[in-house]
Formats: structure tokens, C-alpha cells, sequence
């Protein structure tokens, strides 16, 4: 059964909402960000996912370079046209499997024959390993519609991604109550002494058990020290006021996917303008758009379009509706000064929704100081590897990476 | 690595022997594979010249195991190739055969063939049910879990910190939850609700509720989104209730007698839109007050209101009120449902206040708890020792609990509270790998980790008291024994969790909301039939397990479950069915569309909601139903996009498939059942061509299988393999080993498959029979 939202503050909520703010960094590297304000540029990573992918041939456009003709979506962005690039031609060496490769939308991680299907570190996590200590929220994991997200810890387990955009921005700028402060302390030092046996008890099963359960008991014993250091700059943040950036943006129509994706957006963007975290992922997994206007099937049903024409008119209304939202957000990033600093994306793990096919991922990028105003386009045939974009990234943040997952360098044309 | 020295000893055993295999492969190797893959050709991205024979790396030994298998299934060498003689393949496969076996037994006997696993959500949901006997939801405590297969399966298992924050947090509720029951008593609600209230209105205008008419309340078929609030029921707090609708009855009930409509629950805003299901209804001419239990969260209202999909809607109103002057709907033959108020009262399906009291507190009296406890540590002892014992599901030694004892004192001694010492110590025995795992040595499961593995697989949940005492004394691990235990536990009501979970997850009936069809083109597709279409699934399986009917109603049967929608759906226009009884066991002419595959369900989660493709359904009946794993598609490889303008077929657009033949060695198993199931569209119509046009493509239902049977249609395809029900039989076997144990089928599983299918073949693979047999097993009974 699923359970939507509740409105009294329960002992059980205060309890759920614990576990939200539980994305905090640990204490010990938590002192940079109430020190003197550092030197370093402070670098930022947003990556927007679509489950739906966009219709190829209205977004690529006919020609590349700088002084392409734009397509039928970037008609609303040239506004903005010398702060974004559109990269065509581009996937995730090895990655295949349809809707199920959404996991390695942002970790890239290739399906392999012969072994389990783990999957590796996504951009996000790994940026927030090495700098998300210095913000409230080392990073932030959010979906649309759903619990999944394209996150994905060191160890290969999904982050589980917050889908309200109310609790989001409760978590973020509004500050608990008296009460639940007390509570959370109580639920943070209790929880430190359960852990604390249950390390013992890891520990002593490790003995126990054959060699091949070895791997699962390590996974406890980080998930315990883990959980641990969180509970403990949970009680610590718990005592910091959260910045104060007025009202809550308004609530979105439910029946309309992509205004539901724009509250998100508008709540990151506080999020990055308040330095509450640097690194974000959102997942777009909505289906209603039936309050868009000239649209009346659900978008899954549309994303199969069977090439009738009827449906692709209606698939575009909701495709450019989602991009002019993104596009939207890096107008506000540019307006407040944060898109040199700030990369944003906008992809999807499928190239053609109607085939389920993972070749040719739509990619829209922006911000970050990269050279901009082009089109970037490889070959549709035989596709140059996207996580080359994504090591172009960790080395933009100031990392000394030299590859992420299947890259083969950096990525061309950016610089 | 820290490999003992007599492991490394037996590796370098296996090491020289290895190059001995891969020169007795040789002659046959040559003969017939180097021509396609050697260094040069590389064919399908496989050099066997060059492939060493490796036991020590799982990724070469994999690609053997693929060999064996394709060879032996007459893959390899394809059709077009010299067939190499039965002797030389026999030989061939016998030497590759027994090393692949040795060196996987090797491993999994050191190892274990299923890995430590945890509690899957659905898993800890029931433990906690029956550990504490609380009933509320704990699913928005915890992650969810990864979608691939099987939810329990250990290698696609997840462990981070969110999980065990996760299981933290959800402890933390249900101890609340079952602690108050304990002491505080029970929360009371029950109201008795006039037809008129729950059409009121609420300040200006009708916020979408139902009409007031001569004493009943009527709920029309109206296409206004949230229309049927009732906005009088919300309730104050969270809990289950049961809601009591009076006379339920049809105005204008259709062809088949029925007006269907559906009740839910949630705030129905659009600014928090989303419903819970509480059940279809069925009004008919004859009123019938009718009963359902249901999940409400604090301030949730219900909802009511007639769905069918090819019935007119009335247009009651823009934005959030409705009015109904001028209308005249019964006049001009809209669907109603009427009805004469309704109870809510609040229930607690799970357990009574005094069996939690009891599972917590055993015989402590609740006096006693209030006032004082002669010897409290003694006591915390004692009961601290007895939850765990059930909780880690092996009797727990004092030495073990030392740190809940410890916790238990020191919270005591903080408080004076002996409650809420003890519940410190239940949420820390709730929070440890000995409950939240499944955790077993390697080799035979002893007879506690036995008891765990039947419980989780046909309960879902904790051993029960009589699991346990049998564990104790050593005896279920007798044959005898353990029939009987499976036989009690599939019986109990219990077993509807498995059925459920096993049944929802092994055909996707979890996917079934996955795609919407389009409304347009599929206009009789609407909730109820949604809903009875995976009802009747359910229902289907429940029954071939309990009478152990055989594997061959997958394809063909004289019964299923139905009522009025989906015989309509299925065009059974002959059969009685009565209107607003339910789902109905009827009898069916095997002629006539019947058996598992052709259910509207399976033919919905293996179509895109637009349109159908031979490879999805070919893919799913041959992973799901016939046990052959077909690998993804190469990544090079473009997928057919579908075209739904319906001048061309989908079998012109495959042509190429059956033409390029790194495509058609998997090509020649995936598309023969799709084809075969081509003549049922997306929602499981009965069809003949793809549109309505005359220049509409016409469906070809015919094809070959693997060995090259023809045949005309479905019916044709099913008698094939109607004749071949071990195979059957062996894939359901593989799917119940591998939801049981959690763990994967393995190359060295064959032979015991092989006596599986033997074995149940005696009552022609019944369902339970075979059921039974897994268990039995070394794979079900070995870690």
C-alpha cells in the first residue's frame, strides 16, 4: 500500500522526517562552512533526468557547430543560446536494457556478461563524497513521482530520492520546532547506541559465516558507521537555523509533469543560491499532463508513439514544455550570477522512448564556464561515450580524476 | 585475499586439469565453431580458439556454461551448418559438462549458493505484523527495493546506511504503535453516516460529491476529476477502518446488468491527488449493503463513483464544484449508484489489544506493569530473550543478549520505566543483522535456518511457534516432517502472502499500471477492468496451486475466474455469469480462449499500452513461462520502433530478424510464442488485423518453433507445447527455487531440476506437487 503525505506532526513523522535529514555531512568536516568564507570557487552540479527520453528529431538539430539552426525544441532558448550546447550522438558505452537502465543514467556503469548486476558510483555521489561536507545537504537526491533515483552510493545501492516537493523545502529552509529538535536528539543518540551492537554483532557473524558472505557483512559495517557519523551531525545541525528565504514556491498542478519538475526546480535553485548543497540530481518519472493544454493521453502512452502523428504533436507540447522549465532555471542561474559555477544537464537514458533504445541520449548542457553556443554532434551510428562529459565535469569541480566509468578522456569541443 | 593454504592447493589442482578439458573440446571445437569463432570471425563477439578454459574466473566459466547450453539445446551449430553427429555432441558435452559442475559445486559448497540476504520490505511489514501484531503500514519507512527480478534476490540486494535508517525509523513506529495498544488501550471511532450527509454541502456550491435524491445518495458517471468526494468521511486519524455502504444499487445498469464503480481513499485534491484503491463495486438492480476494510490516513475522505470506460460522462462542472440542476442524468440514461449511508468504524484487522499485550509483555499482567515488578532485570531478561529468540529465529543465548540486557538496565535505571526499558531493547533486536538478515553457514540449512527459509517463502514472515518447537527438537528437517510443515503452512490463510507476492512478481502483475492505453482507441479499457483482469489472475493461480492442477493450465484449461466485464472482454458470449457476484468460477470449452496466456493481465504487462510487439511477449513467455533466459539485445543493435499507423505489420518490420543471423539465433526462440500471441492487441482483445480500415494489416499468427514445428495460431503453438509439459514444468520449478531461496538457478542445478520434474510428473505437474518437490530439494534445504 502506498501512503501519501501527512499533515500532523506525529511522533511517527518526526520520526520519517529524521530519517530525511539524515543527508547531512559529517561533524568533523563540518567547521569550513561556518569558517571565514574560503578562496576556492565554490562548484555546483545539477543533473536533470527524463524516464521518457525526447523525441530525437525534433531536438537535434540538422547541423553543428556554432552556427546551427536551431531545432524545433531550442526555437524557446535562443535567448540563451550562447550559455547551454546541445550534444547529439552520445551513450553510455555497454549500457543497454531499456527503462531499466535508468540506474546508470549518471553512473554510466555497463551492463557486463557474466557478473551481477552492480551498479558504481553516480556523478553526483562521487562529487558529494569529496565536496559535499561543506554544505547542510552533501547532496541532494530528488524525483518527481517516484522513491528511485539515478543516485547511486559507492557500494552500488540507490540513493532513495525525496518526491515532495513540500517536505523538500520543509527539510531545507524551515526550521523545526522545539520539540522536534529534542526528539531528533533523542532518536540521534538512541540510534548511536543501537548501533553500536549491532557493529558487535556484524562483527562477530563475520566470524561466523563462509567467505562468500564476507562482501555482505562489509556492506553492513559501512552502512553502520555510515548511518552513525549522519546521526551525529544530524544532532549537531539540528541546532543551526536554516536560511531564511521566504515563502514556499507555489504548488504545482498535478496533472502536469513538467510544472511538477518546475517546483523542484525553483526549490533547487534556493537550495544553490543559499548554499544549502552543490550537488543535485532530479529524476522526471511523471505521467499526468493531461492539464497541459492540447494534451490528453498520459505521457508514457504518448513516449510510444508508433510514429502517429497525432501522438508525436502531442509528445512535443510535453517535451518542450520540460525543457522551457529547465531552460527557465538557467535563466534564474544566470540572472543571480551562478551559472559560470554551476553545470547543469538535462538527459535522459533513452535516445528513442518508443524503442526503448539507449543509444543516442538526449543531452542538453549547461553553465559551468565550458565553451557554449554549439552543437556538439557525434556520430548517431556509432556513438561517442557521454561519460567523457562526465569526467569533464569532475575535473571542472576541481577533481584530479583521470577517467569515470567507460570514459576515454575528456569530452571534445568543450573547451 | 586470504585463502587458507589448502584452498589454494585445491585451486592449483583444478588449474592443471583444466588444460586437459579444453584439449578433449578440441575435435569438436574445430569441426564445427572456429568457421564462425575464431580470432578472425569473432562471430557474435566470441573467439573460442583462444578461449582458455578457467575455473577460477566466473566470467570464462560463464561463457562455457553458455556454450553447453546452446549447443545442447541445438542453437549451435545453426540450421544451416553441417548438424554434428549425436555421438560427437553427446561426447562433447559430456566433457564440458563435468568440469563446469565440479568446479561450481566446489564453490558453492565453500560458499553457499545463496548469499546472505536481507529482509525485503514486504518481508519486514509481515515479520512485524506477527512479531508485535501491529497493523499499520511501514512501507514509507524504508527503501524501496530494486526492480530486477525477484525482490529478495541476494544478488541484487542493496545495503546502504538509508536502509538501516530506514529499518531504524520503522521499528521506532511500529514499537510506538504496539506499545500504545499495549498500555493505552485502543483508539474508537464509529460513525453512522445519513445518505444525506454524505452528499452535504460543504460552504458554497458542491465540492464534486454525490447527488441527494428522495432519501439516497447517487454518485453519477461523470468525467469531473475527484468527483464522488464524500467530504463528511474523513477520519481523524490514521488507522483502518471498516466502512459499511448500505443498498448498494444501479441506476441504468448496462448490458450485463451492472453499474461498476470503484471506492478509494485519499484527500482527492488536485493538490495532493493521489488514491488508494479500497475495492471495485458491483451495483446491480438488487440492493446489496456491502463491507470493506481499508487503510485511511488521518484527515483522508473516501470516494465513490461509477468507472466504466465505454459509458457516457456527464460534464458536472469546471474546477472544484459540481451542479446537477438541468441534468436530468436518470432520464437520459447515465450510470448511477445509489445508496442509503454508510458506517465507518476503526478496526484492527492484525491482532486484538490483548494478543499485542501479550506478544509483548508474554504473562505480565497489565496491573503489574502499572505498579510494580518484584525482580524488573530478571523480567527484562527473560522477555528480552524470549523476543529475540523469535525475532533472530534461533533460540538467542544470554551471552548473545548481554548488550540488550545492558541497554535494557541503563534505560531502566534512567527512567524507573520498565516499558520503556524494554522497548529499547526490542527496538535494538528489530535493528540487528540476526533478524534483519537471513544469514545461514555454508552447506545443509540446520533445522532453525530451515524453518526460516519455508516460513519466508510460504508466509512471508517470522517461523511460527510450531516451526520453531520443531526446530528445537531437530525433527523438520525429517522428509516426512517437512511434506507435512509445507502442506500445514501452504493450507493456512497465511500462504496468501506468497501466493500473492510470488504471483505478482513472477508474471509483472506488479507492471499492470505501468502503460495507460490510449483512451481513444481502447475506450472499453477502464479500472474495473483493470482490477478484475489481475484479480482473475490471481485467483487462477491460487487455484491450481491449492488443487494442485497441472502446469498445462498455463495453456489451456476448463476453468478460470471471471465476472461480467471480462467475459465480455473475452467475447464468452454464451456463459451465465451473475451480474454483481464477483469473480466466478466457471467452466470453460478448452476451445475458447483459456489458460494463463491469453488473460487479459499477461497480455496487458507484455504490451506497450499502444501496441503489442512479438519480441516483448516472446521474451517474457520465454523467461517467465517456457524457462529459456534470453540475453539483451547487443548495444549496437537498434530495437524495431513500432508503427501503430497500421499499413505495415510487425512481422514485415522483423523480416530482417529471421535474414541476419547473429539476430536470429536468439530471434528463433524470442518471436514464435510472440507471433503466436499477435491475435490478442494491447488490452487482450481478440483480433484480426491491425485496424479497422480495409487497408489495415491482417494479423499472422503463424510461425515455427526452435525445431522447426509449424504452426497456424496460438492454438497451434499451445498443442506443441501442451506435449511438452516438462518444460513447462521445469521453468515453473526454476521461478519457485528462486523466489524461495533468493538465490539464482545454477548450471549444477540441472540434475536436481531434472528430479523435480521427474518426480511431479506423477500428478502431472501439479502446481503443489511441484511446490513440494523444490522443497524437498537439496537446492531449497542447502544454504
Amino acid at each position: 500500500m502506498h501512503i501519501s503525505t501527512g499533515k500532523s506532526l506525529s511522533r511517527r513523522t518526526v520520526l520519517k522526517q529524521a530519517g530525511i535529514a539524515l543527508g547531512l555531512p559529517f561533524l568533523d568536516a563540518m567547521n569550513p562552512a561556518f569558517g571565514a568564507s574560503t578562496p576556492l570557487r565554490k562548484k555546483r552540479f545539477v543533473g536533470v533526468s527524463l524516464s521518457l527520453g525526447l523525441h530525437n528529431p525534433f531536438l537535434v538539430p540538422k547541423d553543428s557547430g556554432a552556427s546551427y539552426t536551431p531545432s524545433q525544441y531550442l526555437k524557446s532558448l535562443q535567448d540563451i543560446r550562447d550559455s547551454f550546447t546541445v550534444i547529439s550522438g552520445t551513450s553510455h558505452p555497454g549500457v543497454k536494457g531499456g527503462h531499466t537502465s535508468e540506474s546508470s543514467i549518471f553512473s554510466a556503469c555497463p551492463h557486463e556478461k557474466g557478473s551481477s548486476n552492480k551498479n558504481t558510483i553516480s556523478l553526483d555521489q562521487l562529487m558529494a563524497k569529496h565536496q559535499g561536507h561543506e554544505t547542510r545537504f552533501p547532496s541532494l537526491v530528488m524525483n518527481t513521482a517516484q522513491e528511485s533515483s539515478p543516485s547511486y552510493t559507492e557500494s552500488g545501492s540507490m540513493v532513495p530520492a525525496m518526491n515532495d516537493p513540500r517536505k523538500l523545502f520543509a527539510s531545507l529552509f524551515i526550521d523545526d520546532t522545539a520539540e522536534a529538535k529534542k526528539r531528533q536528539k533523542e532518536i540521534a543518540r538512541g540510534g548511536q547506541s543501537i548501533m553500536d551492537i549491532v557493529r558487535a554483532e556484524a562483527k562477530q557473524l563475520e566470524r561466523e559465516v563462509g567467505p562468500g558472505d564476507r562482501d555482505k557483512l562489509d556492506e553492513w559495517f559501512t552502512s553502520v558507521r555510515e548511518l552513525e557519523q549522519r546521526l551525529e551531525a544530524n544532532e549537531a545541525w539540528a541546532n543551526k537555523p536554516k536560511p531564511k528565504v521566504g515563502k514556499m514556491p507555489t504548488l504545482p498542478d498535478r496533472d502536469s509533469a513538467p510544472d511538477i519538475a518546475r517546483a523542484f526546480l525553483d526549490t533547487m535553485f534556493l537550495a544553490l543560491q543559499s548554499d544549502s548543497t552543490r550537488f543535485m540530481t532530479l529524476h522526471c518519472t511523471g505521467n499526468s499532463v493531461r492539464s497541459l493544454e492540447g494534451v490528453d493521453e498520459s505521457y508514457h502512452s504518448l513516449s510510444h508513439h508508433g510514429r502517429s502523428e497525432e501522438k508525436l504533436g502531442q509528445l512535443a507540447i510535453v517535451e518542450q514544455a520540460t525543457i522551457d522549465r529547465w531552460a527557465d532555471f538557467l535563466r534564474k542561474l544566470k540572472e543571480a550570477e551562478l551559472l559560470d559555477d554551476t553545470m547543469v544537464m538535462l538527459t535522459s537514458n533513452l535516445g528513442n522512448a518508443s524503442s526503448h533504445d539507449n543509444r543516442n541520449m538526449p543531452v542538453l548542457f549547461g553553465g559551468g564556464g565550458f565553451k557554449h553556443g554549439q552543437h556538439l554532434a557525434f556520430s548517431q551510428t556509432n556513438n561517442y561515450p557521454l561519460p567523457n562529459l562526465y569526467l569533464s565535469m569532475l575535473q571542472n569541480i576541481g577533481m584530479e580524476a583521470e577517467a569515470f566509468a567507460t570514459s576515454s578522456g575528456t569530452m571534445k569541443g568543450l573547451v | 585475499m586470504r585463502f587458507p593454504f589448502s584452498i589454494l592447493s585445491v585451486f592449483l589442482l583444478t588449474i592443471t586439469a583444466s588444460a586437459d578439458v579444453r584439449s578433449n573440446l578440441e575435435p569438436f571445437l574445430e569441426q564445427h565453431c572456429y568457421d564462425c569463432h575464431d580470432d578472425f570471425d569473432n562471430e557474435g563477439d566470441l573467439n573460442l580458439l583462444d578461449l582458455k578454459f578457467d575455473p577460477n574466473d566466473p566470467r570464462n566459466l560463464a561463457i562455457w556454461k553458455d556454450v553447453f547450453v546452446r549447443v545442447e539445446d541445438g542453437e549451435m551449430p545453426p540450421k544451416k551448418k553441417k548438424r554434428p553427429e549425436a555421438g560427437a555432441m553427446a561426447a562433447f558435452l559430456k566433457s564440458l559438462e563435468k568440469p563446469l559442475m565440479d568446479t561450481e559445486l566446489e564453490d558453492l559448497k565453500k560458499n553457499g549458493r545463496v548469499h546472505s540476504r536481507r529482509l525485503t520490505r514486504e518481508e519486514y511489514q509481515y515479520s512485524m505484523e506477527d512479531l508485535l501484531g501491529i497493523d499499520i503500514p511501514l512501507d514509507d519507512y524504508l527503501t524501496a527495493e530494486s526492480s530486477e527480478g525477484f525482490d529478495n534476490k541476494a544478488e541484487a540486494q542493496q545495503l546502504s546506511h538509508f536502509h538501516l535508517n530506514g529499518y531504524l525509523s520503522a521499528a521506532g513506529a511500529a514499537l510506538d504503535e504496539a506499545f500504545s495498544r499495549a498500555l493505552e488501550g485502543d483508539e474508537k471511532f464509529n460513525k453512522v453516516y445519513s445518505a444525506g450527509t454524505l452528499a452535504a454541502k460543504r460552504g458554497r456550491g458542491n465540492p464534486r460529491g454525490p447527488q441527494f435524491i428522495e432519501g439516497k445518495t447517487i454518485a453519477w458517471r461523470s468525467s469531473v476529476l475527484f468527483y464522488g468526494r464524500m467530504a463528511r468521511t474523513a477520519v481523524p486519524k490514521d488507522g483502518w477502518y471498516r466502512v459499511t455502504v448500505n443498498n448498494l444499487q444501479a441506476i441504468n445498469p448496462g448490458p450485463d446488468g451492472v453499474v461498476w464503480g470503484r471506492i478509494q481513499t485519499g484527500y482527492g485534491l488536485s493538490s495532493d491527488p493521489l488514491l488508494d484503491d479500497v475495492s471495485l463495486i458491483e451495483a446491480t438492480a438488487e440492493p446489496q449493503t456491502k463491507t470493506f476494510l481499508t487503510w485511511m490516513k488521518e484527515d483522508h475522505i473516501l470516494l465513490l463513483s461509477p468507472v466504466e470506460g465505454a459509458r457516457k460522462a456527464a460534464r458536472l462542472g469546471n474546477g472544484g464544484s459540481v451542479r446537477y440542476n438541468g441534468w436530468e442524468l436518470r432520464e437520459k440514461g447515465y450510470d448511477g449508484i445509489s445508496f442509503t449511508g454508510m458506517t465507518i468504524e476503526r478496526v484492527y484487522p492484525h491482532a486484538t489489544r490483548v494478543e499485542v499485550r501479550e506478544k509483548l509483555f508474554d504473562n505480565l499482567a497489565e496491573k503489574k506493569l502499572r505498579t510494580e515488578i518484584g525482580d524488573p532485570k530478571k523480567e527484562l531478561r527473560r522477555l528480552i530473550k524470549r523476543f529475540a529468540s523469535i525475532a533472530f529465529r534461533r533460540p538467542a543465548q544470554d551471552s548473545d543478549l548481554a548488550p540488550y540486557f545492558a541497554l535494557a538496565n541503563a534505560q531502566l535505571k534512567k527512567t524507573g520505566n520498565f516499558p520503556s526499558a524494554l522497548k529499547v531493547a526490542y527496538h535494538a533486536v528489530l535493528s540487528s543483522p540476526h533478524f534483519l538478515t537471513l544469514i545461514e553457514k555454508p552447506g545443509k540449512l540446520d533445522d532453525h535456518a530451515l524453518a526460516s527459509r519455508l516460513s519466508y517463502f510460504l508466509w512471508k514472515s517470522v517461523p511460527d511457534w510450531r516451526l520453531r518447537k520443531l526446530a528445537r527438537e531437530g525433527t523438520l528437517s525429517d522428509p516426512a516432517v517437512l511434506r507435512s510443515e509445507t502442506a500445514r503452512l501452504l493450507a493456512h490463510p497465511k500462504s496468501e502472502r506468497f501466493i500473492k507476492s510470488f504471483t505478482d512478481q513472477w508474471l509483472e502483475l506488479r507492471e499492470i499500471d505501468f502503460t495507460q492505453p490510449d483512451p481513444k482507441r481502447f475506450r472499453d479499457f477502464d479500472p474495473a477492468l483493470q482490477i478484475s483482469m489481475v484479480e482473475e489472475t490471481r485467483a487462477f493461480i491460487t487455484e491450481l496451486i491449492k488443487k494442485d492442477l497441472s502446469v498445462k493450465n498455463f495453456l489451456k484449461s476448463d476453468f478460470s475466474f471471471l465476472n461480467t466485464r471480462l467475459k465480455n472482454h473475452y467475447g464468452l458470449t454464451n456463459l451465465w455469469i451473475k451480474p454483481g457476484g464477483g469473480l466466478q468460477k466457471v467452466k470453460l470449452k478448452p476451445k475458447q480462449r483459456s489458460g494463463l496466456l491469453t488473460q487479459g493481465s499477461i497480455l496487458k504487462v507484455t504490451a506497450d499500452g499502444s501496441a503489442t510487439s512479438p519480441i516483448l511477449r516472446g521474451v517474457w513467455i520465454n523467461e517467465r513461462i517456457l524457462g529459456h533466459h534470453i540475453p539483451p539485445p547487443p548495444p549496437n543493435i537498434p530495437a524495431v520502433e513500432p508503427d501503430i499507423r497500421g499499413a505495415v505489420s510487425i512481422r514485415d518490420q522483423l523480416a530482417k530478424h529471421s535474414t541476419q543471423t547473429s539476430c536470429a539465433s536468439c530471434h528463433v526462440k524470442i518471436d514464435p510464442p510472440g507471433f503466436a500471441l499477435e491475435s490478442y492487441d494491447p488490452i487482450g482483445n481478440y483480433r484480426v488485423s491491425y485496424g479497422v480500415k480495409k487497408t489495415s494489416a491482417k494479423v499472422d499468427p503463424s510461425g515455427e518453433t526452435t525445431d522447426g514445428t509449424a504452426f497456424d495460431d496460438y492454438e497451434g503453438w499451445r498443442n506443441i507445447y501442451l506435449d511438452r509439459s516438462e518444460i513447462l514444468a521445469r521453468a515453473f520449478a526454476k521461478q519457485v527455487l528462486e523466489f524461495s531461496t533468493g538465490g539464482e538457478i545454477h548450471f549444477s542445478d540441472r540434475v536436481v531440476l531434472d528430479r523435480i520434474v521427474l518426480e511431479s510428473g506423477k500428478t502431472d505437474h501439479g502446481l503443489k506437487s511441484i511446490i513440494q518437490s523444490c522443497v524437498s530439494s537439496p537446492i531449497f534445504q542447502t544454504k
